[in-house]
């Protein structure tokens, strides 16, 4: 019985995971981008809606809206005033861009808001679910619910706009698209501050599972890095595979071999990914 | 002639003209009489409230030490200067801080930075400059046996908090039986977690779980899931302030409830009760001080009411254990400098192990070890918002409750 539990331990913080993974597998996968930032992303995300709700009483589930559009603007401008400029270096040249970017952004926010952990304190939380031996409180599932609705909308984005398209196709062939009219580097700068917003979004549905402090934005990057490894990279499903599978492989592995063990089996599973399955779970390298 | 012989000549300069300032001022403060002692303490992270407890604490005492004149060493008498060091919660980096604040900051004594597991880490190198140290906040065995001869605790062994709970608990309710043990995998709360198994497999209790949680765990749905299976009739949750918190908010989320919820070391922090409101209530706990003891000592407080009554005039509140360690460690650290006569090091060190005392903070006499002995750590609950001594019987403030939900 205690494995229905479990499961839908998992399954709630894998919802989560996925959001998490989503804009991180996107701007890997289109812009052949690791973005450092993305951790950091996510938990400026979780301030937005921390003061939100602290000075403003806006409800998190509201300020994902606005966390998202800062986010987006913010990672607009970092991408097509700063990366652009080395978009077309070696992977490593982006990569430290990103990890010196985000040691700038996390230290200033060391400094602005100190490293202590805040929590979001709901007046009013939703109360909790109890379905036969399952217990799990309603705000986590709401959250869950939004952060897999966020993802499907990405993914929509991507399938049926005109942008969505133009980014798949620089995702194929960065040249050819170019060719075919795709401004490039504007999709860049696109991109980029859409996996920014996926970032900020989901800090902001993490705000109330999470304590928040800028402490946590390299545990952040590194559950995204094993998703989307682990769901194949720079696909939306993918991300939601991986990022579910991550949950309740974590939940698991957290009965099975203790709780210490959590984060062990995480990046034990991220070894074996890259040895047995290089393209992910899902993997069709190319496609979307 | 190229450019970088001439950076590295200006930068030769650069570094003269450093060491000459830095000479200067530290020639400065030899001419004021002062005592520098260094606090290499987590005012940033996860462990800042904790850290900012220590340094309430020393600030006090050293406030108190410098408005009496200061420490009397034979005919001088010497100012306290306290030189914090953040290490923002990362234990490498207090072992560094602890370093630095010797070497470049040149002090004569260090406090140890917070916890067991830090304070063993940079007792290391506090040893190596032969640098007495007390530490506030280490109560693990493990941080004192390694044959140092500098460092010095103010809190007893971690059996001395699971025995008297132990007792008290099955001396009252024989129908506990199951005991679930969940512990942060850190030095202390994994050892104090460890006294509690022994302490209940002595007494023929089953220990139903035994899990441990790494440091910084953000998620515990999946150990407290196992806990609900397990049936507990007595759950020991062992971490710091911020860990326990979490806990106890999962706890109500998953839907657990025991008759006995203890939960070692936050719940004596106005902190924890702020923060989990209602959800404190009946949360035991035990400590090494409690603001109800009542010593009269030859410390520079004087008894346990002054000591409450400068503290609350200074920061508008109750002391709690925490605090008040921080407070003696440096009245005992005052003490044992004055009896020394001397601000030699291993002349104070030989006064710490010799000391034989009664301050504020009860009796205070240090084992083979370094560990102090001498001191009787109080039982308490959250009853109606407030922790309430249970045991010792002479400062008992409630009778214990039984029913967490």
């Amino acid at each position: 019985m205690i494995y229905f539990q479990v499961l839908a331990n998992g399954l709630v913080l894998g919802g989560l995971y996925a959001c998490i993974a989503a804009g991180f597998s996107l701007v890997w996968g289109v812009l052949n981008v690791i973005n450092i930032l993305h951790g950091t992303f996510i938990v400026l995300g979780s301030y937005i809606a921390l003061f939100s709700y602290n000075f403003l009483g806006i409800h998190p589930f509201i300020s994902v809206i606005t966390a998202g559009a800062l986010l987006y603007l913010i990672g607009h401008l970092v991408q097509s005033s700063l990366i652009n400029r080395v978009i077309a270096a070696p992977v490593l040249m982006t990569l430290t861009l990103t990890f010196g970017l985000d040691l700038l952004l996390n230290n200033l926010m060391l400094v602005a808001f100190k490293a202590d952990y805040r929590k979001l304190v709901l007046d009013n939380p939703l109360g909790r679910l109890e379905l036969g031996p399952i217990f799990m409180p309603l705000d986590r599932i709401a959250a869950m619910g939004l952060a897999l609705l966020l993802t499907f909308l990405l993914h929509r984005l991507l399938r049926d706009s005109r942008i969505g398209r133009a980014i798949i196709a620089v995702r194929m062939d960065r040249e050819a698209a170019s060719l075919m009219g795709v401004n490039v580097s504007r999709i860049n700068a696109i991109t980029f501050g859409l996996g920014a917003m996926m970032a900020g979004a989901a800090g902001s549905l993490l705000s109330i599972v999470y304590p928040i402090s800028p402490l946590n934005s390299g545990m952040f990057l590194g559950k995204a890095f094993v998703i989307c490894v682990l769901g194949g990279l720079g696909s939306v499903p993918g991300a939601i595979v991986g990022g579910l599978a991550l949950g309740v492989i974590e939940s698991f592995g957290a009965i099975w071999f203790g709780p210490e063990h959590a984060v062990t089996i995480s990046f034990t599973l991220l070894i074996l990914i890259l040895i047995f399955r290089p393209a992910g779970l899902m993997g069709k390298r190319g496609f979307e | 002639m190229n450019g970088s012989a001439k950076i590295s000549r200006r930068l030769v300069a650069a570094l003269g003209g450093v060491a000459a300032i830095s000479l200067a001022t530290s020639g400065a403060a030899l001419a004021q009489d002062v005592i520098k002692i260094g606090a290499p303490l987590p005012l940033t992270g996860p462990l800042s409230p904790e850290g900012v407890k220590q340094q309430q604490g020393y600030d006090l005492w050293a406030e108190t030490a410098n408005a009496k004149g200061g420490i009397k060493v034979g005919a001088k008498t010497y100012k306290v200067q306290l030189v914090y060091a953040d290490y923002a919660s990362n234990t490498p980096r207090a072992v560094q801080t602890a370093e630095r604040l010797i070497t470049e900051d040149k002090v004569s004594f260090l406090f140890s930075p917070f916890g067991s597991g830090a304070a063993k880490a940079a007792s290391t190198v506090s040893e190596k400059y032969s640098i007495p140290t007390v530490a506030a906040t280490a109560s693990s065995e493990q941080v004192y046996d390694q044959g140092y001869k500098y460092l010095f605790g103010t809190f007893t062994p971690n059996d001395t908090l699971t025995e008297p709970l132990a007792d008290l608990v099955t001396g009252k309710n024989k129908s506990i039986k199951r005991v679930a043990i969940l512990a942060r995998n850190d030095l202390f709360p994994l050892s104090i977690g460890q006294e509690m198994e022994k302490a209940a497999k002595k007494r023929n209790l089953d220990v139903v779980m035994s899990e441990k949680y790494a440091i910084g765990t953000m998620d515990h749905a999946s150990a407290i899931t196992q806990m609900r299976a397990a049936k507990p009739d007595w759950i020991f949750a062992t971490g710091y302030i911020n860990d326990l918190i979490l806990i106890r908010k999962q706890m109500k989320d998953l839907g657990v409830k025991a008759p006995v919820v203890t939960m070692i070391a936050g719940p004596a922090y106005q902190e924890f009760i702020d923060a989990s409101a209602d959800l404190a209530e009946n949360i035991s706990s035990a400590s090494w001080w409690h603001p109800a003891v009542r010593y009269k000592g030859e410390d520079v407080f004087g008894s346990t009411e002054a000591f409450n009554k400068a503290w609350a005039a200074k920061y508008k509140s109750e002391p709690d254990y925490a605090q008040a360690s921080a407070a003696a460690a440096g009245a005992v650290l005052q003490i044992a400098i004055e009896k020394a006569g001397s601000i030699e090091p291993t002349k104070v060190r030989d006064a710490l192990a010799a000391m034989d005392t009664v301050t504020f903070y009860g009796r205070i006499k240090f084992g083979p070890t370094g560990q102090v002995t001498s001191l009787q750590p109080p039982v308490f609950q959250i009853q109606g918002g407030k922790p309430m001594v249970i045991v010792p019987d002479e400062i008992k403030q409630a009778e214990f409750k039984f029913g967490v939900n």
